[in-house]
């Protein structure tokens, strides 16, 4: 069974929690990356999003991109990233198929009319972890940081999304390159 | 508008194919390297309501 990590919520009560979706979705990907072993270094563990806002804005909670949430994750766990733009939906399918999870960046607008909206009014640009496809149906399991059950109405993740949901949220993208995904990966977990 | 029509990997294996071809897939995909360069125009995350 492929490693499953620990649902991280953005909306943590920490300083930048609504502007944290990238930090929640690479503590996930760490953890999955790391499959829950600690590196025991000098840093916190398991990630959390707090620790790697604050390796990437220490005093600010500008919006983040997946390199520099790369570059935190390398210097906080060891965690080395593959950030990779314009893949298509078939080799991103074949990605995840051979035993390796990814942050995807999405547009909510796709999301916002679903029963998996877990920010209602919200229709921007958006970070989740995929962690792996059921084959049985071909639905994704999906850890969307907004996805808390904080209230009557709001899904609690991770969950199972239909495959051209996910496609179509990432899709819509903004900048993405037509009909293209833009991911970071984790290692292959599970050679 | 931008076209976002889906285009259709011909290398990439089908769903059912082995794990082993799939592998071998995502090791190529990931090392090639015209998908390492960051879009221009693409944006960072923005921020979501409570």
């Amino acid at each position: 069974m492929t490693y499953r990590p620990t649902f991280r919520k953005q909306g943590d009560g920490s300083r930048c929690q609504w502007v944290n979706c990238g930090p929640a979705s690479q503590a996930m990907a760490a953890q999955r990356h790391r499959k829950g072993v600690d590196p025991r270094n000098n840093h916190g563990w398991p990630p959390m999003p707090p620790e790697i806002r604050n390796r990437v804005s220490p005093y600010g909670c500008g919006r983040t991109d997946m390199k520099e949430l790369d570059a935190a994750v390398i210097h906080l766990y060891g965690v080395d990233m593959l950030v990779r733009y314009g893949i298509s939906w078939s080799s991103f399918q074949s990605l995840i198929i051979s035993g390796r999870g990814a942050i995807v960046q999405i547009s909510y607008r796709v999301i916002a009319p679903t029963k998996y909206d877990a920010s209602p009014g919200f229709y921007g640009n958006h970070a989740i972890f995929v962690n792996e496809r059921r084959s049985s149906d071909g639905a994704y399991l999906v850890y969307d940081p907004l996805a808390d059950g904080r209230r009557a109405g709001i899904p609690k993740g991770p969950q199972w999304w239909p495959a051209s949901l996910l496609k179509a949220a990432a899709y819509a993208m903004p900048g993405t390159a037509s009909g293209t995904v833009n991911a970071s990966f984790t290692r292959d977990t599970e050679v | 508008m931008p076209d976002k029509k889906p285009y259709a990997d011909p290398k990439a294996p089908k769903l059912t194919a082995p794990i082993e071809e799939h592998k071998k897939h995502a090791e190529e995909v990931l090392a090639d390297e015209k998908h390492k360069t960051k879009p221009e125009d693409f944006p960072d995350t923005d921020e979501a309501n409570p």
